[in-house]
């Protein structure tokens, strides 16, 4: 445990541990609970509402020319990498240029095809790690922009979005400079890893002296274990509770930035927020399964909310007032209490798991790249963010880095680039 | 910055550097070949093994034949008649003849676009094939060591204009082939005129001769610093052993026509514990480690003038040195390289804290290879002026990092000023790409 931890932090991992080694009393009630559990899903559980996306991992292609960029629907895919970038472009001219670029390599590298040709004039075009031809491997390239790049450097100050800010830490934040923040965001999506790292090497080559890479981390989506949303290192189906945006007015509620009060030139982009969670699976691996699931509030092994029998079950919070069955500080109660008041909190989450080596305590370094996006950064994450501060989980879990970034309004058509309104 | 010199061969520094398949199988030697030890140099120019290479030939040839390769421009997906056909990779194919008596044959319907040449030599030798444009003599393609019976591909992107293949057998004068014209009035693409090993010449004896000028101020150098040491002045010796060094570090191109030299001069230790303390551990890093560790002036006299005995040597014997014309070109690319690879990783570091002192002698270097390039380079290279800008760009940012003497040490960088020296570096180096790949020297006759 770090030492910038807060008190209350400390305080309390060291209460689980006592609660742990007096054993049996705790043990027994939640042993309860779980019973009242198993009663509750029986015969009256809730109807089945069907899974919002039936695939939930991506296999098909998303055009890249569009309204908005098609990353941020686009549900998740197995292989990810998600970066930010400080721009080191001496000035708007050259930022300018940047994007130009950037929007150039991604309608290339997303459409596929023959790299150019270069002769005897330079060395090939493309690394080739694709083959000679480029293959159309569903790709979806996401680009944000961070507050850092509205100061002085390219006059853009009064242009930033309404609500775009560093992302400040949080009550149970542990956060590490050099994994925070930047001018841009970059994620990269593929249904294979090679593509992934095949757009990134293409872009960091043709953008080398305009930005420069100031963090990364790889993520991926695991198979479906083995039916439904796929799971995260905790062993929990992740991303079934998602606002469907795919119905428009969903979207314009939820997703959109279409506020009079935005600057007219972010129509058509969304609030993007990352978090960087580890994850300290050898802990949460010596925690009763009835505890794990009474800090999210689902099952382990269908995902159906502890009152329900279904994944996609819709979990009845009003029926349980005292949280007997889904504790009212589990992880999806405090997350989406689903009252009329929080429906303007939710938010569309698009998370992956990374896999980064091992700690110098030979624990595995692994964790959560949390993806979410907004229309409004306050009243969607960080009011959802502060719902959770302080829950069970935070025992288990450490965010140490991201950040806040303003995805782009969509690339219309060829004649189009990613940051035109903004810049242009 | 010498990776050649370290002195563990299996360190990660001298890993040797992976070589392009299409340019291992084979090349005519139209140039001398390099000195095997010169790593740069024997990235592209691997002395073929002349036999070797035709055991292979003969076996590809067999499997073309066995799998049906005379039929090229047999299925004619396109209709565009009998010499262009469709592929699986969705490019117009056109099979052609690569021999003495039929270069360039089998071009029937040019059209403008990306498109892609089946090269086959019908001949008895391995041959090198241009696409060139016969009247500016710009090449728009080129495929070395074509091997005799085989078949490659030639990926070129045509505008519309003239061209002519062009066949340059091992051992035999080139020939070209019929003139070709694609019609319309499309944009053509890359191309370039090529460079030959005479064109060369002239550059590369000057480059020799400010070497040469150079190795009295870099003895000099040593000199002072061996006196200083054996004086008992460590103070004198650090600021004496940084203005050596850096001598040393402009000379960048030369160090392959160093040979061993290098390697005693300015090589490394191995990473593991007490490679420093080996006695093959030599040199100017040697001499900077004692100096920046606390070691006695004692300690110091023995590799102090052990590197002013060698680096007095280097200098007697470069009047007889004959640098490789191939080097040039390689050089002013790969100085920069290594300067990325080992002085920005700070591996070269032994207690300084000067590797942005090496970086901005490295870039003297270049400018200095470029400078003689320059009147090659100006008809050839159409991106010069962004080139230049990002030498400019690039010694801007390190200057900002050195005040006289005392440069800031990489670890001391913020994190903007280290982002951008490494985004300067970085476009610096997809810049000069390009100008290794035009000096490549060819043959044109
Ligand atoms: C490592 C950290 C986290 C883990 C392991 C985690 C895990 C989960 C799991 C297993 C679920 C239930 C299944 C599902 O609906 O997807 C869930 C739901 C959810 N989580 Fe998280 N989560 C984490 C962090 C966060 C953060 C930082 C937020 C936002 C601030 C968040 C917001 C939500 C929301 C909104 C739901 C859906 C609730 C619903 O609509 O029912 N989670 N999370």
């Amino acid at each position: 445990m770090s030492d910038t931890r807060d008190a209350a932090g400390e305080l309390r991992r060291r209460g689980f541990l006592r609660g742990a080694a007096l054993g049996v009393g705790t043990v027994g009630a939640v042993a309860g609970a779980g019973a009242a559990t198993a009663a509750l899903t029986g015969p009256s559980a809730h109807a089945a509402t069907p899974a919002p996306a039936a695939t939930p991992v991506a296999a098909q292609d998303a055009p890249f020319h569009g309204e908005h960029q098609a990353g941020i629907i686009r549900p998740v895919q197995q292989a990810t990498a998600f970066l930010a970038f400080d721009v080191t472009a001496a000035d708007r001219r050259e930022l300018t240029e940047l994007l130009h670029t950037v929007t150039d390599r991604a309608r290339f590298l997303t459409a596929g095809g023959t790299p150019q040709a270069l002769g005897i004039t330079a060395p090939p075009s493309d690394s080739g790690t694709l083959g000679p031809q480029v293959p159309r491997d569903g790709l979806s390239v996401t680009v944000g922009a961070g507050a850092s790049l509205f100061d002085d450097r390219f006059g853009l100050k009064d242009r930033k979005p309404l609500r775009l800010k560093a992302m400040p830490a949080f009550e149970d934040d542990d956060l590490d400079p050099a994994w925070c923040h930047g001018d841009l965001s970059l994620q990269l999506s593929a249904p294979h890893q090679d593509t992934v790292l095949h757009a990134l090497r293409d872009i960091a080559r043709h953008t080398r002296g305009g930005m420069q890479v100031r963090w990364r981390l790889d993520g991926f989506t695991s198979p479906p274990r083995p039916s439904g949303t796929p799971r995260n290192h905790l062993g929990f189906k992740d991303g079934t509770g998602n606002p469907d945006v795919g119905d428009p007015a969903t979207a314009g509620k939820l997703l959109w930035v279409g506020d009079g009060a935005e600057p007219a030139w972010t129509t058509g982009g969304t609030y993007q927020v990352v978090r960087l969670i580890r994850m300290l699976v050898e802990f949460w691996d010596r925690v009763s399964i009835t505890e794990q699931e009474r800090m999210f509030g689902r099952a382990k092994d269908t995902g159906a909310p502890l009152d329900g029998s279904r994944e996609f079950d819709t979990p009845q919070f009003a029926q349980d007032p005292m949280g007997d069955v889904i504790p009212l500080d589990s992880h999806i109660r405090k997350a989406n209490p689903r009252t009329a008041d929080t429906a303007g909190s939710r938010l569309l989450r698009r998370g992956y798991n990374y896999d980064r080596g091992m700690d110098g305590n030979g624990n595995l370094d692994v964790g959560l790249i949390f993806v979410c996006y907004q229309q409004d950064l306050e009243r969607q994450f960080e009011t959802v963010q502060k719902r959770l501060a302080g829950e069970p989980l935070v025992d288990y879990i450490t965010p140490f880095g991201g950040g806040y970034f303003f995805a782009l309004p969509g690339v219309r058509d060829r004649g189009d680039w990613l940051g035109r309104s903004l810049l242009a | 910055m010498s990776a050649e010199s370290d002195t563990e061969p299996a360190s990660p520094a001298a890993a040797p550097e992976p070589e392009p398949i299409a340019e291992a199988d084979g090349e005519p030697g139209g140039i001398a070949a390099a000195s095997p030890t010169t790593r740069s140099l024997t990235r592209r120019r691997v002395a073929p093994a002349a036999g070797a290479v035709v055991a292979v030939a003969a076996a590809v040839t067999a499997a073309v034949l066995a799998g049906g390769g005379g039929g090229h421009g047999g299925d004619s997906a396109d209709g565009k008649g009998a010499t262009a056909t469709q592929a699986a990779d969705g490019l117009p194919h056109t099979a052609i003849d690569v021999s003495t008596g039929g270069c360039g044959r089998g071009w029937g319907h040019p059209h403008a676009g990306t498109q892609v040449f089946d090269l086959h030599n019908s001949g008895s030798a391995a041959s090198e094939v241009y696409l060139s444009d016969p009247k500016s003599g710009k090449l728009y393609g080129e495929l070395e060591g074509l091997a005799p019976g085989t078949t490659r591909q030639m990926l070129v992107d045509l505008g519309s204009g003239t061209y002519a293949f062009k066949c340059l057998p091992e051992d035999t004068d080139a020939v070209t082939g019929p003139s070709v014209t694609v019609p319309g009035h499309q944009p053509q693409g890359a191309a370039t005129l090529p460079v030959t090993q005479h064109d060369l010449i002239p550059p590369t004896l000057a480059y020799q001769q400010w070497i040469g000028a150079r190795m009295g101020d870099l003895a000099r150098g040593t000199g002072t610093l061996k006196a200083d040491i054996d004086r008992g002045d460590l103070a004198a010796a650090k600021r004496d052993w940084l203005s050596a060094h850096l001598v040393y570090e402009r000379m960048g191109a030369a160090y392959g026509t160093f040979g061993d030299a290098d390697g005693a001069i300015n090589g490394t230790a191995a990473r593991t514990p007490g490679a420093v303390d080996d006695a093959s551990f030599a040199g100017f890093h040697r001499v900077e480690y004692g100096l920046w560790h606390g070691q006695p002036a004692a300690a110091l006299k023995a590799p102090a003038a052990e590197l002013d005995k060698n680096v007095g040597a280097l200098r007697d014997g470069w009047s007889q040195a004959r640098m490789d014309p191939a080097e040039m070109g390689l050089r002013a690319h790969e100085i920069i390289e290594n300067t990325e690879q080992f002085e920005l990783t700070g591996r070269t570091d032994y207690g300084s804290g000067t590797n942005l002192a090496t970086a901005r002698a490295n870039l003297d270097g270049t400018r200095e290879i470029l400078s003689l390039l320059r009147p090659l380079l100006t008809p050839r290279d159409p991106a010069l002026p962004r080139l230049d800008s990002a030498v400019e760009r690039l010694q801007h940012d390190l200057d900002a990092a050195g005040h006289g003497d005392a440069w800031t040490p990489l670890d001391r960088l913020g994190r903007a000023q280290r982002e951008q020296i490494n985004a300067d570096t970085g476009d610096l180096l997809e810049q000069l790409a390009p100008v290794a790949a035009i000096f490549d020297v060819r043959r044109t006759a």
